[in-house]
């Protein structure tokens, strides 16, 4: 929503950030360009230079819900919650809003149980999928040893076998 | 040029002055009259969006689904008509 509030000069540059190239904003190109600024941050909001997404990398999912930026893109994601749950209910809205509070006041614990349905949340910062990367070599580093070391195994025993058969 | 229709080379083969935005390629009677419900009632007005935006074809052929609900087809066909035009004329 805040899209719709900004000036036509800020959505203008919020567009140069997200590499849009764009025409100049009037009444019959606004609507359009909000659309895909809207796509834009939720395909990648992490992309956005703003000072206030820096914080991500390390904070993990806290700091999404201090931005206003982000609202916008949180009320879309709550929406998306909102329906998986499969409940419509105006109750249901608190859940997601614990969503965005608890982050600020607890840490990544509690983001991270709220993040468990929403695994878009993830994704979108650089800064886990960049630890998500760092773990999954790891892991591949683990099992390209464990092979060789098997293979070792295999080949000496082909040398000297040892008896098993 | 084999893949144009007659109406694309209509369109692109003169100024097109005065006519109406269903003389665009790709714009057919429901089409156009949602066009025009929104202002865009001459094939001219269609051409200041399609400048508007940079004469980009993703934009404009995104902007042209939206505004008449015209599917890619006929919004690409819609483009490519308005873009041809603007190499002969503009």
């Amino acid at each position: 929503m805040s899209l719709k509030e900004k000036s036509d000069e800020e959505l203008s540059k919020l567009l140069s950030e997200y590499g849009i190239k764009h025409g100049p904003i009037v009444d019959s190109t606004r609507k359009l360009y909000e659309k895909k600024l809207e796509k834009a941050m939720e395909d990648a909001p992490a992309e956005v230079p703003s000072p206030d997404k820096t914080y991500y990398r390390e904070e993990a999912e806290e700091v999404t819900y201090i931005t206003y930026h982000h609202s916008p893109v949180r009320q879309e994601v709550h929406s998306d919650v909102v329906k998986r749950r499969g409940n419509a209910e105006p109750d249901q809205e608190e859940e997601p809003v614990q969503y965005t509070e608890p982050p600020v006041q607890i840490t990544k614990r509690t983001a991270n149980h709220s993040a468990a349905p929403r695994f878009k949340e993830p994704a979108r910062e650089s800064g886990c999928s960049v630890w998500k990367v760092i773990r999954l070599l790891l892991l591949l580093a683990v099992l390209a040893a464990a092979v060789y070391y098997a293979y070792c195994r295999v080949v000496n025993n082909e040398e000297a076998p040892s008896g098993i058969q | 040029m084999s893949t144009t229709s007659q109406k694309h080379r209509d369109f692109v083969g003169e100024p097109m002055g005065d006519k109406s935005v269903m003389a665009l390629s790709g714009i057919g009677e429901i089409l156009g009259k949602k066009l025009e419900q929104q202002g865009f009632d001459k094939a001219f007005v269609v051409l200041g969006q399609f400048l508007l935006l940079k004469k980009d074809s993703d934009m404009f052929t995104e902007w042209l689904k939206d505004a008449s609900g015209a599917n890619s087809r006929q919004a690409g066909s819609c483009a490519q008509c308005l873009r041809e035009w603007c190499d002969a004329f503009l």
